[in-house]
């Protein structure tokens, strides 16, 4: 593949390096495909649920995504009020999908099967406590009963009090206070 | 459309408001429509949805979205408090409404003003009036507008009912005052057949508006439905967009609209439009509207209701004029003034809207299911507003409107031919869908002539042997 002898939009200096690059791995030996870096790149990717990597080296760039299975998995794990530790994905939305707020606890809490998952039946900010002062409702350990307030989710300036609506052992606790949670959102984790 | 931008950067430095992000409290084709013009404005978005419409594409092309029920729309797309306690979670500075659900909500509109959210659209006070039909009729009367002859309160018993009628004369339509979208409506062409139909009509209002009060109008003979599009700014000033013919339906509900009207000379045109835009001044309208017309044989049109929001049917104004009636709605509710005057309104070529529902083209009954195989056509003059791809999955909650196919052309007769173009190589499949009604319809003798009225499906479905009724 050749570069075009005249460039059809503006001049872009990313599209004429991207074009550069075009030849071959035999012309630039030093940028080849290292498969075991390649593995430990998807590993990478996999282990720290990131949807999207995109590394540059010497000349050489390579970017892995994920696919998604189960919408959870797709989105960047971006919480909208806080910015992410790391930057996982490129902000175009194709690439990685709009920013959840339900995405990292979905993923945790699909991996727990055998328990009771409490779902936010709200949208809201999550608070673990009913004031900035107080005790949580529960913690890791905590029983509960169907009754028990488990948490408050803050819409709209109003406390809702969510209540456990089963018995159990808090064992899990999928999101952090003052995350902002959407409807169906994974809250808790109760073994029965 | 040659609209003569003066909005340009000279406003910019008096405008306080510009949106840096917007919430779309809506689904579907709109979601997406009101996502492509703020992508254009470089304005951020924000989608909601129910957990069945996950995959759904607004979802997917929003820049943040968040679920906010389930599948049931009370509690997903009608659900207030989630809607507002997203848009504060995500810190939008405005919501657009699209069409449907909560568009026309005063209620909403007045808790968004509360919270400091720009509602995109007219002030909560004239979507009220306009919401109540018998009110919106008394008030643009008194604007100057005329209206069909009928009863101007409520109709609170059969008595009542029949006094009116016989000093209206038959036949009459009984409409419901909280109503639209063509439901809780009811030709009756005789005595006998008044008490009936106001208790159908009034029961049928009450489950979908929660309001059962019904009044009567003369009923017009194979009228067209002529709407006209008008858009104005907080400042009071006011412009039209030309017209839409919108006589094709079934049920009351639209099938197909163009633009323009085949019957509207441009000094009728100019008349009615006038009347639109006079009207909606004295009501202090801002924001897009359209103001809904029968015109009857005799060229003589009568108010009948204003829809205080987008439309369905929006895109074929914005094929004929070249305007973008989002970006209007945003730039308006930012604060921007109009900056067009009514000559700057071009009107070039023709226009036509097929409304593509999930629907089996002969009984209409509706048809979920997944999508497998999936083309949609393109080239010049054809514009596609769908939510839909290969693999997602049409569900029954919702409307069954899955797609508009418009096109734009020089003349009707070349609109014509390009719409069949199109919706021959529209692929759609996996689901049952009209797009084989609205063929059959592009070869129709008198819908080619341009010989349309409101009678014009029924006509077309006893033509091609159904004999299901296309009104009532």
């Amino acid at each position: 593949m050749s570069a075009p002898k005249e460039e059809s939009e503006a001049p872009n200096k990313r599209n004429r390096s991207r074009r550069e690059q075009q030849p071959g791995a035999a012309e630039r030996p030093s940028a080849s495909v290292n498969l075991d870096e390649l593995r430990e790149l998807i590993t990478l990717l996999r282990d720290n649920g990131l949807a999207e990597l995109e590394l540059e080296n010497e000349g050489f760039r390579v970017r892995l995504r994920r696919e998604s299975e189960v919408a959870e998995s797709s989105h960047a794990p971006v919480s909208p009020s806080a910015p992410a530790p790391e930057k996982p994905a490129a902000p175009a939305p194709a690439a990685s999908g709009p920013a959840h707020p339900g995405t990292q606890a979905t993923t945790a809490a699909a991996q727990d099967q055998d328990l009771h998952i409490i779902p936010s039946p709200i949208v809201g900010t999550f608070y673990r406590s009913a004031s900035p002062t107080a005790e949580p409702f529960v913690k890791i350990g905590s029983n509960v009963e169907d009754d028990s307030v488990v948490c408050i989710i803050e819409a709209m300036k109003l406390m809702n009090e969510i209540q456990a609506e089963t018995s159990g052992e808090v064992v899990k606790i999928y999101v952090e206070n003052g995350q902002p949670v959407e409807y169906g959102q994974p809250l808790f984790g109760i073994q029965r | 459309m040659h609209f003569v931008l003066f909005c340009g950067t000279n406003f910019m430095a008096f405008n306080p408001r510009k949106f840096k992000k917007i919430l779309i409290a809506n689904r579907g084709e709109i979601a997406c429509r009101v996502i492509w013009t703020c992508k254009e404005m470089g304005i951020k978005t924000v989608a909601v949805h129910s957990d069945v419409d996950r995959d759904s594409l607004h979802v997917r092309f929003a820049d943040e979205a968040a679920c906010i029920g389930p599948a049931p729309s009370a509690q997903s797309y009608l659900n207030i408090p989630a809607i507002i306690s997203t848009a504060e979670i995500f810190n939008v500075d405005a919501i657009h409404p699209g069409y449907g659900f909560l568009a026309e909500s005063a209620y909403f509109a007045e808790i968004c003003e509360a919270c400091n959210i720009k509602f995109i659209g007219p002030p909560a006070n004239v979507i009220r009036l306009m919401g109540d039909k018998i009110e919106a009729r008394r008030a643009m009367h008194e604007a100057g507008l005329p209206i069909v002859p009928g009863s101007p309160s409520g109709v609170t018993s059969e008595e009542e009912g029949l006094r009116l009628a016989r000093d209206i004369g038959y036949p009459i339509i009984v409409k419901a005052s909280a109503g639209g979208g063509g439901r809780g409506m009811r030709i009756v062409r005789s005595e006998s057949e008044l008490g009936k139909a106001l208790e159908t009509a009034s029961t049928e209002a009450a489950a979908a508006f929660h309001d059962g009060t019904v009044y009567i109008e003369k009923y017009i003979e194979q009228p067209r439905h002529i709407e006209i599009q008008v858009m104005a700014d907080e400042f009071g000033e006011c412009i039209h967009l030309g017209e839409r013919e919108c006589s094709i339906q079934r049920r009351h509900q639209k099938l197909m609209e163009e633009a323009p009207s085949t019957v509207l000379t441009p000094e009728l045109r100019k008349t009615m439009g006038e009347a639109a835009v006079a009207a909606c001044r004295k009501l202090g309208y801002s924001s897009a509207g359209t103001c809904e017309f029968l015109l009857d044989a005799q060229g003589n049109y009568y108010f009948m209701e204003m829809n205080t929001r987008i439309q369905v049917e929006h895109p074929v104004t914005e094929m004929v004029t070249l305007a973008d009636i989002v970006r209007n709605q945003i730039r308006i509710a930012e604060g921007e003034p109009l900056g067009y005057t009514q000559d700057d309104l071009l009107i070039v070529g023709h226009a036509i809207e097929c409304r593509i529902n999930a629907e089996n083209p002969e009984t209409f009954a509706p048809s979920p299911g997944t999508i497998t195989g999936f083309n949609l056509p393109g080239g010049p003059g054809v514009r596609v507003d769908t939510f839909v791809y290969s693999g997602y999955q049409v569900t029954p909650f919702y409307d069954s409107l899955i797609a508009k196919v418009i096109v734009h052309a020089r003349t009707r007769e070349l609109a014509i031919a390009r719409m069949k173009r199109a919706l021959e190589v529209m692929v759609i499949e996996g689901i049952k869908t009209t797009i084989p009604l609205h063929q059959k319809i592009m070869d129709d003798p008198r819908f080619r002539a341009g010989d349309i009225g409101t009678d014009f499906m029924e006509y077309f479905l006893a033509r091609n042997g159904k004999k299901v009724a296309a009104s009532q």
